[in-house]
């Protein structure tokens, strides 16, 4: 008896979501972890100048909220390598797009709930009498940039599952792939809320912010197969 | 029926098995023996599709046509795990897995094949997880699953790990209707006597080459 | 004691070495004088030739990783390594030699120009691809994991390159650097050009050697493994 990929995708997520919500810890750390490094930056920070208030916003929460969705990433088949469930599940007919677009999804979810209250917090701490520092348009381009990281932070979970250094290897395959949408997000975002700027500059890093994730997405779904498959 | 043909398979520069061919056919219990360390885990896993053997064919075939993914047809059930999700409870587990097969599968009818093997009581079965489960009732647990798939393969690598004396009867019951069904098993066992009369055929894997029968 | 090939091989590295003393003594007295940087530009000649093989290593990488990943095979994996060390080595003397040329015609050590900063990522990159290939037993597993990231790896640089460029131009044209461009003399140009082929054929060379010695590595540890089973 074998399901369409389309009912193992739905059993996955939906399992995937309810060990999340059954392990209420592993979604809420990765927020508590951001929040306190959001602290750590404003006292490291000080009384920074109004002029750069936006700067040290979008520095300040980005940051945070890439090293955030790492501690949420590097977690993602957690549930699966506890009693063989990785391997089990790889005895079952699973297509492995399926498997892929399904962590993939349950990467985003995760990804957004540690990225939406990372950049409203940040905003609550940053803001002074005459700037609001909140802005929709921030919450786009960052929901753009997890659209790459999840992509690429299931490979790397994937990657990683058997490695022996996981938790120090994973950061530091992370970070540098990474730096493109840091670099793009931020600028995306200052050029956002600075207002009145050329908007062909934020086309351009918004195009490089897509580039990235049609990549991230596209290798995700022909290298993921390569992860699970025998070996 | 399942199809080994010329399997080897070596782990790191070490030769496990070389050369071996089984073809197990409905009704059967093929008992895989051999001295520890000889490779009957690994066996195990390079038919369920974990690993990639080194040279060989394994083909699950119905007449004598040999179907695209043969894990459609295979259940496994490793030796040292359970492939439990461990902070759900029983009942999500089993619907968890069959849905993964897509069968269609109610709270009911999984409330109904954890009976046999004593896992349905109210306070076991729902809200429970089963991190807190004993190693027997894991164990009872995963062969309720395993007996819910519709699949006619078992490969059951030391099934009877941590059960008590009625789990056991209540498993050579279960084995006995799967292969009365027409289903067929490999098994990995250091107790056969639970099993006694059932094991249909033999297979040592510390000999040499190996041929069928 | 040697085979031929490894007689081969040590004609070659040989030869590859003098080729390469050839050159650095054409950069000194056949190369002329910069009009704006005098002498110091010179090591342009090392520096130029060692990034682009750095660079060229991560297209190597990524093909044996694609050829690793089609085969299966766990010899072409060792070249893949190889490749990722002789990478590493190089991005190392590139960041190196670009540091020594930076502080005295920009005055400082380093500065966050598009292509330094590029530069120092493939450096990580390329440690984070030896350190997953050290921290994961050798086997099957490992030529899939290690073939993915070499292929992520040469997928991200460009992307690297293009945003570490733009986030410079947009707010701060790049004036530091002069390089390239028609106004070069031919036979800087020329220098140059040879530079690079030299330095090419002598990574090949590295990644071969160092390949080979992989390959038996294994093929001892094999050995041995055949001698303790009887």
């Amino acid at each position: 008896m074998m399901a369409n990929a389309w009912q193992q995708y739905r059993a996955l997520v939906s399992q995937g979501v309810r060990a999340e919500l059954a392990d209420l810890e592993r979604l809420v750390s990765p927020v508590l972890f951001a929040i306190t490094l959001l602290l750590l930056f404003a006292f490291a920070m000080g009384d920074v100048d109004d002029s750069l208030r936006i700067r040290v916003y979008l520095a300040e929460t980005m940051l945070t909220a890439l090293f955030a969705l790492q501690v949420s990433f590097a977690r993602l088949f957690e549930p699966d390598r506890q009693d063989r469930v990785f391997d089990l599940l790889r005895t079952y007919p699973v297509s492995h797009t399926a498997l892929f677009l399904a962590k993939y999804s349950l990467i985003l979810i995760l990804g957004t709930a540690t990225m939406i209250p990372t950049l409203v917090f940040g905003a609550f701490l940053n803001q002074t009498a005459n700037q609001h520092l909140f802005s929709w348009s921030v919450v786009g381009i960052s929901l753009l940039a997890l659209a790459g990281l999840g992509a690429l932070g299931v490979l790397l979970s994937a990657m990683t599952l058997k490695a022996n250094a996981r938790q120090i290897l994973y950061p530091l395959l992370y970070f540098p792939l990474t730096a493109p949408v840091l670099l793009a997000a931020v600028q995306s975002s200052r050029l956002c809320l600075d207002g009145g700027r050329a908007a062909s500059d934020i086309k351009a890093w918004l195009g490089l912010l897509l580039g990235f994730d049609c990549i991230y997405v596209t290798l995700g779904i022909l290298l993921f197969t390569e992860l699970v498959d025998e070996s | 029926m399942l199809a080994i043909t010329n399997l080897s398979f070596s782990f790191q520069h070490r030769r496990l098995f070389d050369r071996l061919s089984l073809t197990a056919n409905s009704g059967e219990l093929i008992h895989i023996s051999g001295p520890n360390g000889v490779g009957k885990s690994t066996f195990m896993a390079v038919v369920a599709g974990l690993l990639a053997p080194a040279s060989g064919d394994i083909e699950y075939r119905i007449g004598h046509q040999s179907v695209p993914d043969r894990r459609a047809y295979l259940e496994y059930l490793p030796a040292e795990a359970n492939g439990l999700y461990t902070k759900m409870d029983a009942t999500q587990n089993l619907l968890f897995w069959a849905h993964l097969r897509g069968v269609p599968l109610s709270r009911e009818a999984a409330f109904a094949a954890l009976d046999p093997w004593n896992l349905n009581h109210p306070l076991l079965r729902d809200g429970f997880p089963v991190e807190k489960f004993s190693t027997g009732m894991k164990r009872r647990l995963a062969l309720a699953r395993l007996d819910l798939s519709p699949v006619p393969g078992w490969l059951l690598d030391e099934p009877l790990y941590g059960l008590d004396a009625d789990a056991m009867r209540v498993f050579r019951q279960r084995l006995e209707t799967h292969l009365r069904k027409g289903g067929f098993a490999l098994l990995i066992s250091h107790d056969l006597a639970p099993l006694n009369g059932l094991i249909t055929r033999t297979i040592n894997l510390s000999r040499g080459v190996k041929h069928d029968g | 004691m040697f085979s031929v090939e490894d007689k081969r091989e040590f004609y070659a590295g040989a030869l590859l070495q003098f080729l390469v003393l050839a050159h650095w003594l054409g950069a000194f007295y056949y190369a002329p004088v910069d009009i704006h940087q005098g002498q110091v530009y010179r090591i342009m000649f090392l520096h130029v030739p060692c990034a682009i093989t750095a660079f060229a290593s991560s297209l190597g990488l990524c093909i044996f990783s694609i050829i690793g990943l089609r085969q299966r095979s766990e010899s072409v994996m060792a070249w893949a390594k190889a490749t990722a060390e002789v990478g590493l080595l190089f991005t190392i003397l590139t960041l190196a030699t670009g540091s020594i040329w930076g502080r005295p015609t920009w005055g400082t050590w380093w500065t966050w120009d598009a292509r330094l900063t590029t530069t120092f990522l493939l450096a990580l990159l390329y440690a984070g691809y030896l350190l997953l290939h050290a921290s994961m037993p050798a086997g099957p597993g490992r030529v899939r994991v290690c073939a993915v990231l070499g292929i992520l790896i040469f997928a991200d640089v460009p992307v690297i390159y293009k945003s570490v460029t733009w986030w410079r131009t947009l707010h701060q044209p790049p004036s530091i650097i002069r390089e390239g461009g028609s106004t070069m003399d031919p036979e800087i140009l020329w220098t140059i050009v040879v530079g690079i082929v030299i330095m090419c054929l002598y990574s090949s060379w590295m990644v071969r050697v160092r390949g080979r010695n992989i390959l038996l590595t294994g093929q001892l540890e094999a050995a041995s493994f055949e001698q303790l089973n009887g």
